[in-house]
């Protein structure tokens, strides 16, 4: 059952009433935000519960499962307890930069799915420059984890913040230059055109299966990206007690913690989207193809977090700009042949 | 380049074979439970709570109070506390037992060095307490605890009685008339069958004394009679 149609007919339903068309328009994007938000909130909630279920039976243990069935409400719980623990601020600390931090983070991390197509017309606003907007809007978590880090005064933050800005823009590069192959081959930025340059073969024309490197140069820069294990030396925990959110407690722990997963969701959807299909599949209706495709990418990044040891900071630098920006070169001139003179 | 390549090649592979081992570790059954839902049973020989063993012929503790647990164990946590009869000698009974829990390490040394069957570690282990002081256990808690505890008991030489007089002699109550009036009346069956044993071997050695006339015989005789002595001493004490 697709979607996007309840969202019309609501859309109409609004306007027949009588309502000015500004107001229509103020009211339905404001209710697009909740359930966009709302979606993500529980999203975030479910990947925390499943990473850790996902772990725990990779290591053979259970993992979470008291609360509820097989610890399904163990995040709330959580969240919870988060939530009523006390704001603790550092006396050093620079108070503004540290409060705005991990809202910088959270919103940041959530004004991405603007432009993320959940499935057909399910989506906010294609922005004809969507992927580059995703792109914009993810790195500047960067940013507030920088600021987390500078603001709490304390070294293993501010090695963590140091190290995770030095990461991010270095994986920045060869990240982009894998996604520009795609912009390359569909001529478009627009995240909704990207999805139905795919849409040949019966929902199987995927771009993963003309450019295996460059998805794998997107894969290696997304999970450097979200900090993720075998990159995470920004929050390492055997060096830097936990990085840039060591001062970090109650809300705004939970705020940095959530925003962290919705990175990776974010990720997820963006490889999905470029590299496979998108919503595009057969019988399913589309928003559940999306989900589908997302968290398997998701299980992906998992199996990768509970699967590869770290990297140092030499290796980790020395394999992005050794490695991975050449790689992505490579990968462009191929994809611009191949565009040009084979035409898919 | 060459190289370059092999190495690109030989690292995807070693990276998914890391892929495959975890994957194939996920499809495993988990090996830890769910402990206060689901418990282990503990191996038999496993070292748990330290309890002290009841004979159930007599209901009394198989601890003759000899002190070799207290001397074995390295850590110094069991304390034994002995009493006296009236002729000053030892009561094979221990009068106070105490195991302090803080600083015992279940290493089973004093079930090793017990020679009576009376001090074993069991396969329990929840007994935690809020109160530390509650850890330190005394004699009457080390038997209650023990009392559900399965052992191969010692073939015993004596009777119950003999067991039941030493632990009223070690708690200090009144022994009970009749074992004290079975005791007198073993004692004089003994005395009577010592003095049957002296007055036979005597008329043997009269009869030889009488059978061999001569004076090396004497000495001989001579030298009999304390050997037999020190026979009837060592029948004597109870052992």
């Amino acid at each position: 059952m697709e979607l996007a149609p309840i969202f019309t007919w609501l859309y109409n339903r609004l306007l027949t009433v009588g309502l000015g068309l500004e107001l229509t328009d103020i009211i339905s994007l404001a209710a697009l935000a909740v359930i966009v938000f709302g979606f993500l909130s529980v999203m975030a909630l479910f990947l925390v519960w499943w990473e850790r279920k996902f772990a725990g039976h990779i290591q053979q243990r259970f993992g979470p499962m008291m609360t509820g069935w097989h610890g399904v409400l163990q995040t709330i719980a959580d969240a919870v307890k988060l939530i009523q623990k006390e704001d603790i601020v550092p006396a050093a600390a620079d108070r503004k930069v540290f409060f705005w931090a991990p809202v910088i983070v959270f919103v940041c991390s959530f004004a991405a799915y603007v432009v993320i197509p959940f499935g057909n017309g399910l989506i906010v606003s294609d922005l004809n420059i969507g992927i580059l907007y995703v792109i914009a809007i993810t790195t500047f978590t960067i940013i507030s984890l920088l600021m987390a880090g500078w603001a709490s005064n304390n070294k293993y933050a501010l090695l963590g913040g140091m190290r995770s800005a030095a990461q991010a823009v270095s994986y920045e590069v060869p990240m982009v230059l894998a996604v520009l192959g795609v912009v390359l081959v569909t001529g478009s930025m627009s995240m909704n055109d990207i999805v139905k340059g795919q849409s040949a073969w019966g929902g199987f024309h995927w771009n993963i299966v003309f450019q295996p490197l460059g998805f794998l140069i997107y894969i290696i820069a997304a999970t450097a990206e979200s900090n993720r294990t075998p990159f995470d030396i920004p929050e390492a925990e055997q060096e830097l007690v936990a990085g840039y959110n060591v001062e970090y407690s109650g809300m705004k722990f939970a705020m940095f913690f959530l925003a962290e997963f919705v990175n990776m969701f974010t990720l997820s959807a963006v490889a999905t989207t470029l590299f496979l299909g998108g919503w595009n599949g057969p019988l399913l209706p589309s928003w559940v193809w999306f989900l589908i495709k997302t968290l398997g990418m998701v299980l992906v990044f998992m199996m990768f977090r509970w699967t590869y040891p770290r990297l140092r900071v030499d290796q980790l630098m020395e394999f992005a700009w050794k490695a991975l920006v050449p790689l992505a070169f490579v990968n462009l001139i191929y994809v611009g042949i191949m565009a040009r003179w084979v035409n898919w | 380049m060459g190289q370059l390549v092999r190495q690109f090649v030989a690292g995807i592979y070693n990276l998914v074979v890391g892929l495959l081992t975890t994957g194939k570790h996920l499809g495993r059954h988990a090996v830890t439970i769910q402990y206060p839902k689901e418990r282990w049973t503990m191996p038999e020989r496993s070292r748990g709570m330290v309890v002290l063993l009841t004979d159930e012929e007599s209901g009394l503790l198989n601890c003759t109070a000899c002190l070799l647990c207290m001397r074995a164990c390295p850590s110094g946590a069991i304390e034994i506390e002995t009493a006296e009869d009236e002729k000053g000698k030892r009561v094979r009974y221990p009068k106070g037992f105490t195991l302090n829990y803080h600083i015992c390490c279940f290493c089973g040394l004093c079930e090793e060095s017990c020679t009576f069957a009376a001090i074993k570690l069991t396969p329990k282990y929840e007994f935690p307490e809020w109160d530390s002081q509650k850890l330190i256990w005394d004699r009457d808690k080390l038997q209650e605890m023990g009392r559900d505890v399965k052992y191969e008991s010692r073939e015993r030489k004596k009777g119950p009685d003999e067991r039941i007089e030493a632990a009223a002699l070690a708690d200090g109550r009144p022994v009970p008339p009749e074992i004290l009036e079975r005791k007198a009346a073993e004692e004089k069956a003994k005395a009577e069958a010592k003095a049957k044993a002296a007055e036979k071997a005597k008329a043997e050695a009269q009869a030889k004394k009488e059978e061999a006339s001569g004076t090396s015989e004497a000495t001989g005789s001579k030298a009999e009679s304390p050997e037999k002595k020190v026979d009837d001493s060592k029948e004597d004490t109870p052992s």
